[in-house]
């Protein structure tokens, strides 16, 4: 059977797959290497706290946290989908050999602006909002 | 007998993945003794000199000394026979699994990653009967049937066939575990996403303030960062239209590098993997003055190590990706004219020493990222946490869009060459200057005490009595 006639084969994926088995076996049996040969624990009720420079910690560590954190991970969403459009756009319109006619070319590149544009007006909005603001 | 049934294939992916992973364990090691070195030649100290391979036994005592050479080995036992200590209160699963998940999706991400010259495969050529002269150049996008028939019947087809057996037959020896991943560098931003999960159930499962606080700064962080990184990324991609990384360093090698082309692009490309990667001036996460040692405070003995591991292992990784990238891979000016009979397929001595020369330049160009990374650590401040966010959220991300315009732009409306060249650099050049200049006149935000913006909408300053008083 000849080649496919698309640059494109699954089994140039398979030896990530090899490697991540060797990368879980290597984290795996370093860590119980180290379980099995390290001396023996000495467990004191000082050893078992958290450590906190050593004061006697208060109150439990998962306390609540600032929304802020929250509001940037929306914000990533946003401009990481994004960026997921812009990816394919990029390949099929530029690239070495673009994979559309020239014509087609044109139209996509005002698109694209537009895109680009709207995105800009959701940064200066999420600006104006005071997302940015860390003090 | 036993080999007629395992593929070639398969013994080569085998081979590859045992002396990359041997090769960047090696490398880690000697890296964390070089970053003592370099710290130590700044501040103007001797640095680790006496642990050589004498083992204090006193018959090897020729063997002391070497430049602090055996600190590495030393450092390794010392990690597998340290006391593993575990605080009670921890989530035991997440706390074991996170040290795993951070050295496994820092080595992950190497996979794609070419240190050397791999065979590029043939690219799919025009239909230069069906398209009319007026096209550039177009790949094979078969829309109709009778296009696809067309394409079949093309001898262009059978050129490409040939090519890829050639290629097929080439690909024995390769300088990356997967060669020729068509989701490329993508994969490795991908992976290196999922390193925010180690870092944030390190954090989590730990039990503690320091490893929280530090994990919800790291997360924000990356995510923060991610953003300029693939920004900057997209111009590469407008120019050469391939995620591969063997096709990019292939399209450099030919082209010119795409540092001169775009520098901006390159700049916020070293900003986002400096984050990315936790060093100074972007660890936060781990500021040893504020938060002992962030999220891996709590953590011990190999566990620690293994932090350590995948720390070192995405600086690597993100090093020949920049190479990769940027800096043309293997690829210097005139070399290929020197190594004139690389990629004949006939595997004689030229054609191995082609392969080690293209080795060693790729190695050297990802040593110069590292003394970059080592010696930005000891030249910039740490920053604070809003300048963080501030530099990642109003000054690369606007770049990074200037970035991408003056691109497409060139790509629209220049001719190829020099005037591509020419635009994008400048466009580059002056849009860093203008947000700079502008960065510097907009007026500093005097400090609030606390921000509001459960309504939507941000309120002034409320401070902390009258907020008391209102809770009341």
């Amino acid at each position: 059977m000849p080649p496919e006639p698309f640059d494109f084969s699954l089994t140039t994926y398979y030896p990530i797959f090899l490697f991540l088995g060797a990368v879980i076996g290597f984290a795996v049996v370093s860590l119980l290497l180290s379980y099995l040969i390290n001396p023996g624990r000495i467990t004191t009720s000082v050893k078992q706290m958290p450590y906190e420079s050593g004061m006697d910690p208060i109150g439990d560590a998962r306390q609540q946290f600032d929304v802020r954190f929250y509001l940037i991970a929306i914000l990533f969403l946003v401009f990481d989908v994004e960026l997921l459009f812009l990816y394919p756009w990029a390949v099929a319109t530029y690239g070495e050999y673009p994979v559309v006619t020239p014509s087609l070319q044109t139209v996509l590149f005002w698109e694209g602006m537009i895109f680009l544009a709207t995105l800009l007006l959701a940064w200066i909005v999420a600006w104006r909002k005071g997302v940015f603001r860390w003090r | 007998m036993l080999f007629d049934l395992i593929p070639f294939s398969l013994l080569v992916t085998v081979f590859t993945i045992a002396v990359i992973f041997v090769g960047v364990l090696t490398a880690v090691a000697y890296l964390t003794l070089l970053e003592r070195k370099v710290s130590a030649w700044v501040q103007d100290r001797v640095g680790p000199n006496r642990t050589g391979f004498d083992f204090g036994q006193p018959w090897l005592k020729f063997l002391r000394g070497f430049f602090g050479l055996g600190q590495p080995l030393a450092d390794g036992v010392k990690f597998l026979l340290k006391e593993d200590v575990v605080p009670g209160y921890v989530d035991r699963v997440f706390y074991y699994l996170a040290p795993m998940i951070a050295v496994g999706t820092a080595l992950l991400a190497l996979a794609v990653v070419s240190v050397g010259d791999t065979p590029v495969p043939p690219v799919l050529q025009t239909l230069s009967a069906n398209s009319s002269s007026a096209d550039s150049p177009r790949r094979v996008f078969p829309a109709t049937k009778s296009e696809l028939a067309a394409m079949n019947s093309t001898t262009n087809l059978s050129d490409v066939r040939a090519g890829y057996a050639q290629y097929n037959n080439l690909s024995t020896i390769k300088f990356a575990i997967a060669p020729n991943v068509d989701i490329g560098f993508l994969f490795v931003f991908a992976i290196g996403g999922l390193a925010v999960y180690g870092i944030v159930l390190g954090g989590w499962s730990s039990n503690n303030k320091y490893s929280l606080l530090g994990s919800l700064r790291s997360s924000a962080q990356v995510i923060s960062y991610e953003i300029p990184m693939g920004l900057s990324v997209l111009g590469v991609l407008v120019m050469v239209g391939s995620l591969n990384l063997e096709r990019v360093v292939d399209w450099q090698a030919r082209h010119g590098w795409l540092i001169a082309y775009q520098p901006l692009a390159f700049v916020l490309f070293l900003t986002a993997i400096f984050a990315e990667c936790n060093r100074l001036p972007f660890d936060l996460p781990e500021c040893e003055q504020e938060l002992v040692g962030g999220y891996h405070t709590e953590y011990s003995s190999m566990k620690f190590a293994l932090f350590f591991l995948g720390e070192y292992t995405h600086m690597i990784t993100t090093s020949f990706l920049t190479a990769a990238l940027f800096m043309g891979g293997w690829h210097l000016p005139w070399l290929n004219d020197w190594l004139s009979p690389s990629m004949t397929g006939n595997f004689d001595l030229s054609y191995l020493f082609a392969l080690l020369i293209k080795l060693a330049v790729f190695v050297a160009k990802m040593f110069v990222v590292i003394a970059l990374f080592m010696l930005v650590r000891w030249t910039i401040l740490r920053f604070k946490f809003d300048q963080l966010m501030a530099l990642a959220w109003k000054g690369l991300m606007p770049l990074g869009l200037m970035s991408l315009l003056g691109v497409v732009i060139s790509r629209q409306f220049m001719p190829p060459g020099m005037g591509q060249w020419g635009f994008q650099c400048a466009f580059g050049l002056v849009s860093l200057v203008i947000v700079g200049v502008v960065s510097l006149l907009l007026p500093t935000e005097a400090p609030k005490t606390v921000l509001s913006i459960s309504r939507g909408r941000s309120h002034s300053a409320t401070s902390a009595p009258e907020l008391a008083s209102r809770a009341s």
